[in-house]
């Protein structure tokens, strides 16, 4: 079942991916001094990781398709600055999770619609998010939050059970749900094709708006479930700087996992592979004494070293591609 | 239809801000006294931009993309900000510089065009690896060696960032309109493999645009060193962001294959001129809004992104928007 679902290429990539990642394991296992468990960094992984993961899963269904979405950051501050708000009001926690998760998922949907409806590439409807959606924080955090000075303070425990308590779990069901999804459902099929062929969709009698707008809705489900843990993890939400650059720290753990940026090609599982990756990545560079300076380069040019390294070895496939 | 609308913009907006935030007029000449104050602040605090969209440009029209321009500008800046700042800056840092700009952006160019990585994700790359190099050199450090270099400040002012610029345009402008060089650029953009089978060498045409975006980068940590006077090595990021959403707002196709530099000189003007109109309108916001005018900029730059990209494909059908069609290969 597994096996004609996903390309060689892939398979190779998850292989190294996965042997990655033991390999940091060890290298963390063998670093930890005394005072330190293994246990311990483990047990801490799920619940740092999961917003990068839960968001990983979104955006790599968009992908499929041959879109993408930048504004991912922006779509949690704003979802934030929502959460935010409603706890300054005092309202009850669930009604505050339920609007963090309902805001994030309708902005996905909204840009899945806008890109169908203005006929504009996604990279550019998206770019105009990022910008757009913060500066929609910013003004609704004015408008609705009296004395509002930048921040918005959340102190209260009762508001950080999705992000402190659950969050590993939450994560553990999600990864069980999207593995079975991608293994079994016909969507990630369609978005798969939609990514390879936009004109042999059309002509083989599929609606490719319908298949981009249902890439965006389960992308924005994901996507609500890591503003809700990425909003509660943090005691002040921030509208003008939080999740900066956060996108970018997704989008680099969904190209790693061997997603085509293109479209038409990638699995669910690399995705999550290189979001651990990288997280195990600056975690060994912590235990190693490494100076924090150094995170930066070593994510870059691991970056482009797996993917160069990778598109290098398959130049003269895709030169024989090209030729036919 | 292009060719009127962004000016049009620029002059409404000018027109809104000037009526918000603008002094009152008493004569003629002090009206002109201050648009001419106005446009020379807004040109030398926007060259860095209008510098990068110059490169930014010529990579759109190939197809490519740059992100890494803020981290490569921030990092050439802070590799000069770390010579002591004495008259031998300009025969040591200066060409240090210049040096880290080719090579920065050779290696952008090496790695879009020999590796075959797609263009987005290199630079994706190169841009958390500068920004990390920016770190690995400044540490947490604000240096400002710049203000001792006898003869720098000059760049920053009006009169120096003025011709930096002009001279870009203009030298680029002229070399650039009817050279083989653009055309082969375009079609590289509009097709790569056709290009390649016309027998244009791809290769070395990539790298070559994404050196010449490293000197304007390198251009750009000029003006911009010289007018903050010093850096850090978080400074400028975003910057990328800035960049192209100017450019894509003067009409250069992210696709590939068309473009124009007036168009983006447009463009760059009419996001500075919002910038310095809020910034202006602060004082008339606090007191008809409920909320602070700055934090519309961020709304307004994502409007003003799609507006202008969905009229450009409104008007694609007229073959008027993109120069390139408009004058036909001679």
């Amino acid at each position: 079942m597994i096996q004609g679902r996903i390309s060689r290429f892939l398979v190779q990539r998850l292989i190294i991916l996965l042997a990655g990642n033991f390999v940091l394991l060890a290298v963390i296992g063998f670093l930890i001094k005394d005072g330190g468990s293994f246990a311990q960094v483990l047990a801490r992984a799920g619940p740092n990781v999961a917003p990068t993961v839960l968001a990983a899963l979104g955006l790599t269904g968009i992908i499929f398709t041959g879109a993408i979405d930048l504004s991912i950051a922006s779509i949690i501050v704003v979802a934030g600055t929502v959460f935010g708000i409603l706890v300054s009001h005092g309202a009850n926690p669930s009604i505050c999770y339920v609007a963090c998760f309902l805001t994030a998922w309708c902005l996905a949907l909204l840009n899945g619609c806008l890109i169908g409806v203005l006929k504009i590439p996604s990279i550019i409807i998206t770019l105009a998010g990022l910008a757009f959606y913060r500066g929609l924080a910013l003004i609704l955090a004015d408008l609705a939050v009296p004395g509002f000075s930048g921040n918005i303070s959340v102190q209260d425990e009762a508001y950080h059970a999705p992000g402190k308590l659950y969050s590993g779990r939450i994560l553990l069901a999600v990864l069980v749900v999207a593995g079975l999804w991608e293994a079994f459902a016909k969507s990630p099929r369609r978005w798969l094709a939609l990514g390879n062929s936009e004109e042999a969709c059309r002509l083989a009698g599929l609606h490719t708006g319908k298949i981009l707008r249902n890439a965006f809705f389960v992308g924005g489900i994901f996507l609500g479930l890591a503003a809700l843990i990425f909003v509660t993890r943090v005691q002040s939400v921030e509208p003008a700087r939080m999740a900066l650059g956060f996108e970018l720290q997704v989008i680099g753990a969904v190209v790693l996992g061997g997603t085509n940026i293109f479209g038409g090609e990638g699995s669910y599982a690399g995705s999550v592979l290189g979001a651990f990756f990288l997280y195990f990545l600056l975690e060994l560079l912590i235990y190693a004494g490494v100076s924090p300076y150094f995170q930066e380069v070593v994510t870059g040019a691991m970056i482009i070293g797996v993917i160069g390294l990778d598109c290098g070895l398959h130049r003269q496939r895709k030169m024989l591609e090209e030729l036919t | 239809m292009r060719r009127w609308l962004l000016p049009a913009i620029l002059l409404l907006e000018l027109m809104l801000f000037t009526i918000i935030g603008g002094p009152a007029f008493h004569s003629f000449s002090e009206f002109v006294g201050y648009f001419r104050n106005y446009f020379g602040d807004i040109l030398a605090q926007s060259a860095p931009v209008l510098l990068l969209g110059l490169g930014m440009t010529l990579i759109l029209m190939t197809a490519g993309i740059d992100l890494s321009v803020g981290s490569m500008v921030a990092l050439i800046a802070c590799v000069m900000a770390s010579f002591p700042g004495r008259y031998d800056f300009w025969w040591t840092a200066v060409p240090a510089g210049l040096a880290l700009a080719l090579g920065l952006g050779l290696a952008n160019g090496i790695l879009v065009a020999l590796l075959d990585i797609p263009p987005i994700i290199a630079t994706l790359g190169t841009m958390i690896l500068y920004r990390g190099l920016c770190y690995v050199t400044m540490g947490d450090l604000e240096k400002a060696p710049f203000m001792d270099v006898p003869g720098y400040e000059w760049l920053g002012q009006f009169s120096g960032a003025a011709i930096m610029v002009i001279l870009a345009f203009a030298g680029a402008g002229q070399f650039f309109h009817r050279s083989r060089w653009r055309r082969e650029i375009l079609m590289l953009g509009g097709n790569r493999i056709a290009a390649r089978y016309a027998g244009i060498p791809v290769i070395r045409r990539i790298c070559q645009v994404y050196m010449a975006m490293g000197f304007f980068a390198f251009l750009a940590a000029l003006c911009f060193t010289a007018r903050n006077s010093s850096v850090s090595a978080s400074s400028l990021s975003g910057l990328e962001l800035h960049v192209i959403v100017a450019v894509v707002l003067g009409g250069t196709r992210v696709q590939g294959g068309a473009g124009s530099l007036m168009g983006t000189f447009f463009g760059v003007l009419i996001l500075a001129v919002l910038d310095e109109g809020l910034r202006g309108a602060a004082a008339w916001g606090d007191q008809h809004l409920p909320f602070k005018i700055s934090h519309l900029q961020y709304l307004l730059l994502g409007a003003l992104l799609i507006a202008g990209v969905w009229l450009n494909t409104k008007s694609w059908g007229h073959g008027s928007c993109t120069p390139n069609r408009k004058q036909g290969d001679q």
